[in-house]
């Protein structure tokens, strides 16, 4: 199969999980089409290289890529924005918000570090192995763990700050 | 094994990642511990609030339309692609879909024979179920909450299980109308997916199914056994609904023999 229609069967059918990990990573949507479409770019490219035939490991490889697109892109056109984002989002909290519980943990969610955030957008919502995040994170399966283990204990919280709300 | 060492595996236990001799000892321990008991509620607690509340994202057509282009304008021209199609109806992202799907099973309702209605109305049951604040009445992953707590509600009491172990853990029960009276749904997950199967009795006969549709991306599974007619409704793959199934299947046939 020649690498169109390979990364059509392989990678396409993938476009709406790596859409939703950008949007997680980048919490913007106009900057998620930017690195899904520069991902996309590359995975083409790289296809030949990649040898794995079934869907859950293509899905964790293009996952990688827009991963690390995110990651260089984020210095590129933000280089501030890993200093300043925790401030803004704490400020922003200063702002009246629709107190409704989805409102609340996607907030919590989006003011987690993004290595912290990454884990629980691959594990809750994109339904990820430990290995496969592992992979797709570059760090090893113990931090993995731990990383998740501490982000639901952060969301854990910032529920209950709604329910006593 | 300490109690600390228990309660750090009870993450690794409820992603299904734990070896099954490692998850039968921290079962027994859940049994006897209440600080972990509340430990792994709370940790359900909160799956089911990410399930209802924190959305997966569509691609927008216009980036899945150059993605395509690039991909096409790389290889020589081909025959016309499948995949299109099907993407049309992937299961969508939540707040998209809603409105849509739930205007268009309730248009479709009107026209349908009793067992497509019946089909519609657990559909619409399961959409309803996933919008937020409506997925339980009774929040709880433990089956003896969840039982009791349909005494005085309905005239059955339906039998649930926890499937925590095998990667199903229950989330919790609500009481639903389908076919013109109330019944039982209970609530179960897998990963970010949430399996709804709504039951009520049934006029004995033999056991069947379970039969499988799938419509508006969602699949529906049904089946009866002697006591109950059973309906499953989510997104979930349909592998994985059937591996479920037999799981309730064979809790149901231990529970009868008991």
């Amino acid at each position: 199969m020649e690498s169109g229609a390979r990364f059509e069967a392989l990678v396409l059918p993938h476009l709406d999980a790596a859409y939703t990990l950008a949007r997680y990573l980048t919490r913007n949507a106009q900057d998620a089409e930017d690195i899904v479409q520069d991902a996309c770019l590359r995975a083409l490219k790289y296809l030949e290289g990649f040898r794995g035939e079934e869907a859950t490991s293509a899905r964790a490889w293009l996952l990688t890529i827009v991963r690390n697109t995110a990651h260089s892109w984020r210095k590129r056109h933000r280089p501030d924005a890993l200093a300043v984002e925790f401030d803004e989002m704490e400020h922003s909290d200063a702002v009246v918000h629709d107190p409704e519980a989805k409102e609340t943990l996607g907030r919590a969610l989006d003011r987690l570090a993004p290595e912290f955030r990454e884990v629980v957008v691959l594990r809750e919502l994109q339904g990820l192995s430990y290995k496969e995040i592992s992979d797709v994170t570059g760090v090893p399966i113990g931090t993995v763990m731990s990383r998740l283990s501490r982000a639901r204990a952060r969301l854990q919280e910032a529920l209950r700050e709604e329910e006593v709300r | 094994m300490t109690h600390a060492s228990f309660e750090a595996q009870v993450d690794t236990y409820l992603d299904g990642e734990l070896a099954a001799g490692d998850a039968r000892a921290l079962e027994t321990h859940l049994a006897q511990c209440p600080d972990c008991t509340r430990f792994r509620d709370g940790r359900l607690e909160l799956r089911a609030a990410i399930v209802a509340g924190v959305p997966t994202f569509q691609a927008p057509p216009a980036l899945h339309e150059r993605v395509l282009a690039a991909a096409r304008g790389s290889s020589s021209p081909r025959a016309p692609h499948r995949f299109t199609v099907q993407n049309v109806w992937r299961p969508l992202a939540l707040a998209a879909s809603l409105a849509v799907v739930a205007l268009g099973s309730w248009t479709l309702a009107l026209q349908r024979a009793a067992g497509e209605a019946l089909a519609d109305d657990v559909l619409a049951s399961h959409i309803r179920s996933l919008m937020p604040g409506h997925l339980t009445d009774v929040p709880s992953s433990d089956q003896h909450t969840v039982k009791p707590w349909f005494n005085g509600r309905l005239d059955y009491s339906p039998p649930v299980y926890d499937f925590a172990g095998r990667g199903y853990p229950l989330l919790g029960g609500r009481i639903d109308y389908v076919g013109g009276r109330a019944v039982a749904a209970l609530v179960y997950g897998r990963r970010q997916h949430v399996i709804n199967v709504l039951l009520w009795p049934a006029a004995s006969g033999p056991a069947s199914g379970p039969s499988t549709r799938t419509r508006q991306g969602y699949h529906e599974l049904h089946w009866t056994t002697p006591d109950y007619t059973c309906w499953l409704v989510s997104d979930l793959g349909l592998a994985e609904l059937q591996e479920f199934v037999l799981l309730l299947r064979q809790a149901d046939s231990a529970a009868g023999a008991r």
